[in-house]
């Protein structure tokens, strides 16, 4: 008790320290989902941050409808709105053309994916590790469950939603992740690969042979849909650099086609079983 | 007693809740912003100055888990780092004189560049693989931490001095 009395301070201080330790601890070996502690505090938080983004959005957007070129940007908006599916239905389209022969077919099933698309905005990023995942504004009630493949708003495969997934809010996993692993085929040559992130606004396609000769800087890379989570046919990035290395892959750098400094408006993609978009 | 609990977990409450929303307003309006300035380790400088050193650790605890539950990152790193950066925040500035702007300012450069350090290290030791400082932006956090933090405090000081 008179412990206590006099080093009370420096227990509390050590007792939360413990606290932390053992929270990092059972963490590790990494690569598990976020614990249930974790997900709780993410779930308490997350329609705070919703609040406080749509608060500043809220005003931002008084600000410039009300007081500058209002119809203009109006309309700015509706078209962006239009467009955003516009672009999504083209991917489709294009997947979709090589695989359905009547137009029928076609019709019914641009129909019904536009119907099951959720788009979502984000409204979070990662405050220290950053290119790993951002926060979006759709959670469970919107129909978001963790595995879904999510693009940007011209098509481009951005990551897939993660645990935490709460009632309004969601964590995309990024490809720009080291811990991400995209299943990816180049458009020209059909160089199959598994594509990580490199910590920065980079990606690396891994566990290419230095003895394949197929491959070239500047080829894009589309998902497979081996990995049963991203559909097939996305489009990924570009390749940048491809380096020998002293090992027996090469060293290939992947330049993603989704901007993270611009990302605003996403797709979430509905789940598949794979193969197909 | 119990009354200053009281009083003092409402402010870490309201404190978290301002960090947190900080944050949201930083990453909605510029995220590039968040490699310079870290609303947490902000909001924690802040309000465990001149506090006791009990606040400031639970304030640490809290804001740290709540950041660590919004990133991929290792849960528990940010909450353990900001834990001991409240703590040494509230102990030390109620030992030695932080008052004018220039001293606290040193003061919580200091404190804000140690938790870096310690973050760093954690994070090194956890992943096992170097601190991404995005090309040296990240170092200028505990600057940005310092001047921003003794602004506030500065500012708060002279609005309580005009009231009484």
């Amino acid at each position: 008790m008179a412990l206590w009395e006099k080093r009370k301070s420096f227990l509390i201080l050590g007792a939360l320290v413990l606290f932390h330790l053992l929270l990092i601890s059972v963490q590790i070996p990494l690569g598990g989902e976020k614990k249930l502690f974790g997900r709780a505090v993410f779930f308490v938080f997350s329609p705070v941050q919703r609040t406080a983004v749509s608060a500043f959005r809220g005003l931002r957007s008084v600000w410039t409808n009300y007081f500058d070129l209002r119809r203009v940007r109006e309309d700015n908006q509706n078209l962006k709105h239009e467009l955003f599916f516009l672009e999504q239905e083209k991917r489709a389209l294009e997947d979709r053309l090589s695989q359905f022969r009547a137009e029928a077919d076609v019709r019914e099933n641009l129909a019904a994916f536009r119907k099951s698309l959720i788009p979502a905005r984000v409204i979070g990023t990662d405050a220290v590790n950053y290119f790993r995942s951002v926060i979006i504004d759709r959670g469970s009630l919107a129909g978001v469950k963790p595995d879904m493949a999510v693009c940007d708003r011209y098509g481009n495969l951005v990551g897939r939603t993660i645990t935490p997934v709460s009632y309004d809010e969601a964590m995309v996993q990024l490809i720009t992740d080291p811990e991400s692993s995209v299943s990816v085929v180049s458009e020209t040559d059909k160089v199959v690969g598994i594509l990580s992130g490199k910590r920065d606004a980079l990606c690396t396609l891994k566990y290419i042979l230095a003895t394949v000769q197929t491959g070239k800087e500047g080829e894009g890379l589309i998902t497979t849909g081996f990995d049963r989570i991203y559909p097939a046919g996305l489009h990924v990035g570009r390749i940048m650099s491809i380096k020998p290395t002293a090992t027996v892959f090469k060293e290939i750098t992947v330049l993603p086609y989704f901007s993270y400094a611009t990302l605003d408006i996403v797709a979430v993609l509905p789940a598949v079983s794979g193969g197909t978009r | 007693m119990r009354e200053t609990v009281l009083r003092d977990a409402v402010r870490a409450a309201l404190a978290t809740l301002a960090s947190f929303a900080f944050y949201s307003l930083l990453g909605a309006a510029r995220p590039s912003t968040l490699i310079v300035l870290n609303a947490f380790s902000l909001v924690v400088v802040t309000f465990s100055v001149g506090r006791s050193e009990v606040f400031g650790a639970v304030l640490g605890s809290v804001c740290g888990l709540v950041q660590d539950s919004f990133s991929l990152g290792v849960f528990g790193v940010a909450g353990l780092t900001k834990t001991l950066l409240g703590f040494w925040t509230g102990y030390v500035s109620r030992r030695i004189d932080v008052a004018s702007f220039f001293r606290n300012a040193v003061f919580l450069l200091v404190m804000s560049a140690l938790e870096l350090i310690l973050w760093g290290l954690l994070n090194t030791l956890v992943l096992k693989e170097p601190i991404d400082f995005r090309h040296g932006l990240m170092l200028l956090q505990p600057f940005v931490t310092a001047l921003l933090g003794s602004l506030i405090l500065y500012l708060a000081r002279k609005v309580r001095a005009r009231r009484a």
